[in-house]
């Protein structure tokens, strides 16, 4: 109760309301929303998860992989947040160039991080899954190779984040390594269609009708339904993170302004 | 529970389970402080460029 009034108080300009989503250019505003809606979203996200992980540790055992199916219930949601994190960050770098979006550098900064942790967990549980089913921890096949790739861009980044300390040139180079960069993207999806792989090719978003039983189709979507409200909850937290580390740079140099002028 | 390949799920479940708990503490963490940082600065009469006088 003490944390929320204080943030309310921090918040004291949010009585104005909003008519349309440019109005959450103002970050004022914008913490308004989050605060109103990050409640349900932790729900959501709590129940979500716990149905999600019930439903997968009921699920049968598959009758070539045995119980090594279940790690199929966290690596592929890992494995299709590592791609759709990075197509939000692709759409909020298009909002800084494009439409100069005072929150797009902020969703991007935010988003980095979580995508960076989604690729990382799908790294490690295809290894885990791979080893006991393929014989191998890792081969330098064309799935794998560009998912490395993709890990590799996030930290590069997140390192770029942090490397230029003027807002607006930072935020300009990180929308354009970023867009260059979504280029990977189609490479991960189709990499299993026009190469070799030992990875296997799509067997749920596929044009015809998904290749897996029910029985391990719904524990995935209800877990990948988990996952993507976990990652848009996280990245409201981390978008205010942001604004309050804009905010507490802004102060203190205000501070600091003040201090010089006596 | 897993037989033969417990010791590849297991470990799974345990590392996404700890990544994803590290990500929320990390991200209330940073709230935290960077809340209380606000609030010690406003106390110090600090002010951001457009903010107002308050009533």
């Amino acid at each position: 109760m003490q944390q929320m009034k204080a943030t309310a108080e921090i918040m004291s300009e949010t009585s104005i309301k909003p008519a349309s989503v440019w109005d959450y250019a103002n970050p004022t505003r914008f913490l308004g929303l989050v605060e109103r809606v990050l409640p349900a979203f932790v729900m959501l996200t709590i129940v979500c998860m716990a149905i999600g992980l019930w439903m997968a540790l009921n699920a049968p055992e598959d009758y070539q992989q045995g119980a090594t199916v279940q790690i199929m219930f966290i690596h592929v949601p890992a494995a299709w947040l590592a791609m759709m994190v990075y197509t939000v960050m692709s759409i909020s770098a298009l909002g800084t160039l494009v439409w100069r979006h005072p929150l797009a550098d902020v969703s991007l900064r935010a988003a980095a991080p979580l995508g960076a942790a989604f690729t990382f967990l799908a790294l490690v549980t295809g290894s885990l899954w791979g080893k006991p089913m393929w014989g191998t921890w890792w081969v330098w096949d064309a799935r794998l190779t560009s998912v490395l790739v993709l890990f590799i861009i996030y930290l590069g980044l997140i390192a770029l984040s942090k490397a230029i300390e003027e807002p607006s040139v930072a935020a300009r180079a990180l929308a354009i390594v970023t867009l260059v960069g979504f280029i990977n993207i189609p490479i991960i999806k189709f990499s299993v269609d026009w190469w070799n792989t030992l990875h296997q090719p799509a067997s749920v978003s596929r044009f015809d009708r998904p290749a897996m039983d029910v029985a391990f189709l719904y524990p995935l979507l209800v877990m990948a339904i988990a996952y993507t409200l976990l990652f848009f909850t996280l990245h409201l937290m981390g978008m205010r993170n942001e604004i309050f580390r804009r905010r507490i740079r802004s102060m203190k140099m205000q501070s600091a302004r003040q201090a010089e002028g006596g | 529970m897993f037989g033969q390949y417990a010791g590849f799920i297991v470990p799974a479940y345990v590392i996404s389970a700890a990544v994803i708990a590290g990500l929320v503490v990390w991200t209330v963490l940073v709230y935290r402080n960077r809340r209380t940082e606000i609030l010690e600065l406003e106390k110090r009469g600090v002010k951001r460029r457009n903010q107002k006088e308050p009533k």
